[in-house]
């Protein structure tokens, strides 16, 4: 097997790439028969908001994710808003996930809508990759109402690059065979990897396709791009040997942080720091519920005009995650810059993270203040996020929590942050 | 200036400095040591502004004078030099030259106007302690000093005297919120208002006593001026600032109703702490004592590694009890114990647990387990 394998430079792998089409406009259609057939915008709540996932309907009259609202409407004039509901799309993803399962153990979530499986040692029980295909979209679609689209190749490449070929409810197989004659027909710009920079810089040097790009001389791509021309190179022969990582098991968290877009621009200390205790709540209840502390704080602020932002981290005498020291941090370096212009979203971050040290304090305050953010926690966790919570976050009616599903969630372990 | 002096006795004198001054470089003259020659003596002095050090050797001078110079640099020039005669002058400018065999060096030093003021220090005010009951007592304390900035009153060692009935006792606590130390220890003499009140003495300056207290015998005087101790001993002085703060009630943290007793072997216990040790790490860090009538079971289990057990004999005879502890707290302590037994007293698996020598009342140490 390991012989054939490196003659084989795909290796003998079958991975599958599933991409929820829609997903978000997909759901609230499901969920109301009006919308169905209509262009739908699912947009977030907070006053400035932009549009997140649109309807397949929508997509024609040319409405794309990332639109503001106003030029959305100009696009579409009948465009339907929907407010997301986070909550119910991370929870429905999650039954997604959980489904793929049933199929192999080897699931990545890549985001909350696409997924890779490692389909390889699946064939013997389920038959051939189309046939998994099939049956999975079957039951997302009897279960959820939803489709997806899947591509089926020998690695998560190419998969991806399947995945996109058909839209909504596709299904492409790139088969080994036909690896070299796919390449010649993409662009560079379909691979997943290749921004807009890179496929600038590539055009320049004559190359238009993947195929060009495999056939081009990698020695000239690494004078001209580094490590990462060695890459490039491999991505033009449509091969990668990166693992389907299956989500519990991939490489340890590296930081916990939570940011927000303000509902307006907010210009004065205090109110800043209301959502500096907010966002440092969030932070340190996320990391007590999974057992970690950290050292580092970071706080990052977007100016009004949205594109000159700044962070800047600092670290703290000692691990934790009491969300009193992680506010502090964020005071400290707020209060360390000479803020420019009004701010419109704020971050905070904790990295530098470890095992949550079970050590007792001999002190009692020190072992009061665990045991207040515990039984804060308990209270949290039975009735909702901030049902108990610090007197100057009551100041206001504002909605707490996470608003926006991260590309960074996953349905399980710490990445899990519930949405609102 | 010049003087001319022995390399030995220089290079004596410059090491003895070298813990003192500043690393950082936030003031650069605090990176240099100040050299006086006078009256046939050289004063060498350095300074952090916390923890301050002069000592005075008998040389040559044949001109009176004094310069400052990085302490670092003179001390590995000196220390390179041939066994023979060093000539020391200082020239224009703040330059300063050293002859020595055929080796000539021109260093660029700083005038010495700018260097901290030293304070002057009345004989009268000290009380004289022994060196190795001063260093025995910090040797069984220091290790538990804080080590977090921010609980600045923390970052030393708390020594407070008070009269007990017919003699007076000295002790010396140290904690880091996790684990606390109490040494004591009967002393006569009078006790100042400072020592009666109780005064923090600063990290650093703890470990420079503890040097000088280790190194040759002799009684060390103690005294206390303008907030700062002051320490002399043969031709050294240290003064060093007192922590500004209030040290916790540590009386409080220390547990009344630990009833269940066990007697244990310090090296056993000492020997199989440090091989159960080994499986802990930064993640899994804690070691379990199982105690049962008669013996325990000190046992660490580490999912990326393995695990590890060992039973010991012990004198108990209470009911079973299983407790938590990060391997370092309990380490540390036997390690700076010279007794044959000692004593574990514990309560509940969720409570600080008293460590001392069997039938002793001179050493304590209380350790918060961890969660089980």
């Amino acid at each position: 097997m390991d012989g054939q394998q490196k003659e084989n430079p795909f290796g003998g792998r079958i991975i599958m790439h599933v991409d929820m089409n829609a997903f978000f406009a997909s759901v609230e259609q499901q969920r109301d028969p009006n919308l169905r057939g209509k262009p739908v915008a699912v947009v977030g709540s907070s006053k400035r908001t932009i549009v997140t996932t649109c309807s397949y309907e929508a997509r024609a009259f040319g409405v794309k994710t990332g639109m503001a609202l106003w030029e959305a409407k100009r696009c579409c004039p009948d465009l339907i808003l929907v407010v997301g509901r986070n909550r119910e799309y991370t929870h429905i993803s999650s039954l997604i996930m959980q489904l793929m399962h049933d199929f192999t153990p080897l699931v990545e979530t890549f985001s909350v809508d696409e997924a890779f499986l490692d389909i390889s040692g699946s064939l013997t029980l389920f038959g051939t990759p189309e046939n998994i295909a099939h049956q999975l979209k079957a039951r997302i679609r009897e279960r959820f109402g939803l489709t997806c689209s899947i591509g089926i190749a020998p690695n998560k490449l190419l998969a991806k690059l399947a995945s996109d070929m058909q839209k909504p409810d596709g299904l492409t197989f790139i088969p080994l065979d036909q690896v070299a004659p796919v390449m010649d027909r993409t662009p560079i710009r379909d691979m997943c990897g290749i921004g807009k920079k890179t496929e600038k810089a590539l055009t320049m040097l004559g190359i238009r396709t993947c195929g060009d790009l495999g056939r081009f001389p990698v020695k000239l791509l690494r004078q001209k791009f580094g490590i990462v021309g060695e890459a490039l190179h491999r991505m033009g022969l449509g091969m990668d040997d990166s693992p389907v990582v299956p989500t519990d098991e991939s490489d340890q968290v590296k930081s916990v942080g939570h940011s927000m877009t303000l509902e307006h621009d907010l210009e004065k200390r205090e109110e800043i720091l209301r959502y500096l205790l907010q966002l440092a709540e969030m932070v340190g209840r996320r990391m007590r519920r999974y057992g970690v502390t950290g050292k580092t704080v970071c706080l990052s602020v977007r100016y009004a005009d949205f594109y000159t932002n700044f962070s800047r981290q600092l670290t703290l005498p000692r691990y934790t995650n009491l969300s009193a020291d992680i506010y502090h941090g964020a005071v400290t370096l707020l209060d360390s810059v000479q803020l420019a212009q009004p701010v419109r979203l704020l971050g905070v971050k904790l990295s530098n993270l470890r095992h949550q040290d079970e050590q007792l304090s001999l002190f009692e305050g020190e072992r009061k203040k665990a045991h207040l953010a515990k039984a804060m926690d308990e209270v949290n966790s039975r009735f909702g996020e901030f049902s108990v919570t610090f007197g100057t976050l009551l100041a206001d009616d504002a909605k707490k929590g996470s608003f926006v599903i991260s590309p960074a969630w996953r349905p399980e372990g710490i990445r899990k942050v519930d949405v609102e | 200036m010049e003087f001319s002096i022995s390399k030995e006795t220089f290079t004596k004198a410059l090491q003895k400095i070298q813990g003192i001054v500043e690393k950082r470089n936030t003031m650069p003259i605090l990176s240099n040591a100040l050299l006086e020659a006078s009256n046939g003596m050289l004063h060498v002095t350095a300074t952090d502004l916390e923890v301050g050090m002069k000592s005075s050797y008998p040389v040559t001078v044949s001109k009176e004078g004094k310069i400052t110079v990085s302490a670092k640099k003179i001390y590995e020039i000196i220390k390179e030099l041939s066994d023979e005669e060093i000539t020391f002058s200082t020239k224009e400018n703040d330059w300063i030259e050293i002859h020595c065999g055929k080796a000539h060096f021109n260093i660029v030093g700083l005038s010495p106007e700018e260097f901290p003021y030293f304070p002057k220090v009345n004989d009268s005010i000290f009380v004289s302690i022994s060196n190795n009951f001063l260093s025995e007592m910090i040797e069984k304390t220091a290790y538990a000093i804080c080590n977090d900035e921010t609980k600045f009153n923390l970052n030393g060692i708390f020594i407070k005297a008070s009269s007990e009935g017919d003699k007076n006792v000295i002790r010396m606590v140290a904690t880091d919120g996790h684990r606390l130390s109490v040494a004591e220890k009967d002393f006569e003499g009078t006790i100042s208002s400072e020592l009666s009140k109780g005064v923090i003495f600063p990290k650093k300056g703890i470990y420079e006593l503890k040097k000088i207290a280790e190194e040759e015998n002799g009684d060390i005087m103690l005294g206390f001026m303008d907030n700062s101790a002051v320490i002399k001993k043969d031709n050294t002085v240290i003064v060093m600032r007192l922590i500004d703060g209030e040290f916790p009630d540590y009386t409080k943290v220390i547990p009344a109703n630990n009833d269940k007793k066990i007697t244990i072997s310090r090296e056993a216990l000492l020997h199989s702490l440090r091989r159960m040790a080994i499986l802990s790490s930064e993640k899994f860090k804690g070691i379990k004592l199982d105690v049962q009538s008669g013996n325990i079971e000190i046992s660490s289990s580490n999912p990326e590694l393995g695990d590890a057990r060992e039973e010991q004999e012990v004198v108990y005879d209470g009911t079973p009890i299983s407790v938590r502890f990060n391997a370092r707290y309990l380490i540390d302590v036997l390690t700076v114990l010279r007794d044959d037994q000692v004593e574990l007293d514990l309560r509940d698996e969720l409570s600080p647990i008293v460590m001392k020598p069997t039938a002793k009342e001179d050493f304590m140490s209380v350790i918060m387990p961890m969660r089980l």
